[in-house]
């Protein structure tokens, strides 16, 4: 059997990252509508879609196990598979943490109009940035990627927001929903980290450069232009 | 050549090890600063975790050289994989020690967690930390008779967390809204915590006997 050239390889796994992340992004959005609209059963969908997410990580990896035995990387390719087996084990987790979302939903309290507001965006933001990092791992560019990586702050605006609404004297909901509103606040902002790792694993992989490096230079370079 | 291999894959799990150690002394710490507010010890975690840090990069830069010099096949690339894994789940594990960190100074002088929760956090540290120090014994000497026992931790952990949010739900509750949120938090990183000891541990199972033990939640 001949061996798959590296490059196929490549490609193939680049595949199969977009994939995960639209996945991992369909998750959140379809966890964020059981949670808008209190449907258990919607939320049932999240979890039993989750193993499919998991089986295509398994699958990224064998590949780059495979291209790492058989093709004889060299350092950048080398770079290029280590960071692709990080990145599916961000995504799998990505989707983990839309079926944390989707069974808070199914335990059936109800979450408060004002914090489910702010979820609501939490969600779309969220997934938007899953559909961001699937184009950043097909197209693997990195002024895409940096833009993603900016995102992060707009996240964790919304948590402070959540955490303002749980400690202002004003919350009538009392202990119990407000834990609950807090972990959920903590899956949505998880869920974004993990696409901003995505997006960082990729301009690491394209560039050999941490992103903070890669944004200052790309920041310098244009305030001299 | 295959010594000099060996040789450097015996370097990389002394590092991963190492990190095991950092981060047990770093859960240990900010533990204590959580139940004693004590100020200097958060921020001996805080400024502490770059160390940590740090020592992800150099086994990272150690497990590429092992792969792009020796280009090890089927076992030795699963184990030096593995490692990169590793790496990434202890550097996590430090991570988390650091929020717990970050928590006692944000509310210092005042204590973040009413005495009737403080046992619960105290169980949950010592916990953590002993698997942590099992990971890294189990990294080093790639003796699975730890393994077991890290299982039945890693689900004391959980009972304890579910235990806690009993204590949080229940109506007689007196501390109010604010408490609760910080120890909602506080319970998820050190579950998380042992969540990722206990992966770093499935993985050396793997290694050794080539099956995985149960799914990997990290």
């Amino acid at each position: 059997m001949a061996t798959v050239p590296l490059e196929q390889r490549r490609a193939e796994i680049a595949e199969l990252l977009e994939q995960m992340c639209t996945a991992a992004g369909a998750a959140l959005r379809t966890a964020t509508v059981a949670l808008r609209e209190e449907r258990p059963r919607l939320a049932e969908r999240v979890l039993a879609g989750d193993a499919a997410i998991d089986e295509l990580r398994a699958e990224v990896e064998r590949q780059a196990v495979t291209a790492m035995a058989l093709n004889a990387p060299v350092a950048g390719d080398l770079r290029t598979l280590v960071a692709a087996i990080r990145c599916a084990g961000d995504i799998e987790r990505m989707g983990d943490l839309a079926t944390h979302i989707a069974r808070s939903v199914q335990r059936g309290r109800p979450v408060p109009d004002e914090a489910r507001a702010v979820f609501v965006q939490m969600g779309e933001m969220g997934a938007e940035m899953a559909d961001h990092a699937a184009e950043v791992a097909r197209t693997r560019n990195v002024v895409l990627a940096l833009e993603l990586d900016r995102t992060d702050d707009i996240v964790d605006g919304y948590l402070r927001d959540v955490f303002e609404l749980t400690l202002d004297p004003a919350w009538g909901h009392g202990v119990e929903a407000a834990v609950d509103v807090t972990l959920l606040a903590r899956y949505y902002e998880r869920f974004a980290d993990h696409a901003v790792a995505v997006a960082k694993q990729v301009v690491y992989m394209v560039t050999g450069q941490p992103v903070e490096q890669v944004a200052a230079e790309l920041d310098g370079g244009a305030a001299e232009a | 050549m295959r010594d000099a291999y060996l040789e450097q894959l015996d370097g990389l799990a002394e590092i991963l090890s190492v990190m095991c150690g950092q981060v047990a002394d770093a859960l240990e710490k900010a533990t204590k600063a959580l139940l004693e507010s004590d100020l200097q010890l958060a921020e001996e975690v805080i400024t502490g975790d770059t160390l940590v840090d740090e020592t992800r990069s150099t086994a990272e830069e150690r497990a590429f050289a092992l792969l792009a010099l020796q280009a090890p096949v089927a076992t030795d690339l699963r184990i030096v994989v593995s490692a990169i894994h590793g790496a990434g789940d202890i550097e996590r594990m430090g991570d988390l020690a650091l929020h717990v960190a970050q928590a006692a100074r944000r509310r210092h002088p005042q204590p973040v967690l009413p005495p009737e929760v403080a046992p619960y956090f105290a169980e949950m540290g010592r916990i953590g930390v002993d698997l942590a120090r099992k990971a890294g014994e189990m990294v080093r000497t790639r003796d699975l008779a730890a393994a077991t026992a890290m299982e039945a931790e890693d689900d004391a952990m959980d009972d304890l967390h579910r235990h806690l949010f009993t204590v949080l739900m229940d109506h007689s509750w007196p501390h109010g809204v604010g408490p609760a949120v910080d120890i909602t938090l506080l319970g998820r990183f050190y579950e998380r915590y042992a969540d990722h000891a206990v992966a770093v541990a499935r993985r050396i199972v793997f290694i050794v006997t080539g099956q995985m033990p149960g799914p990997l939640m990290v």
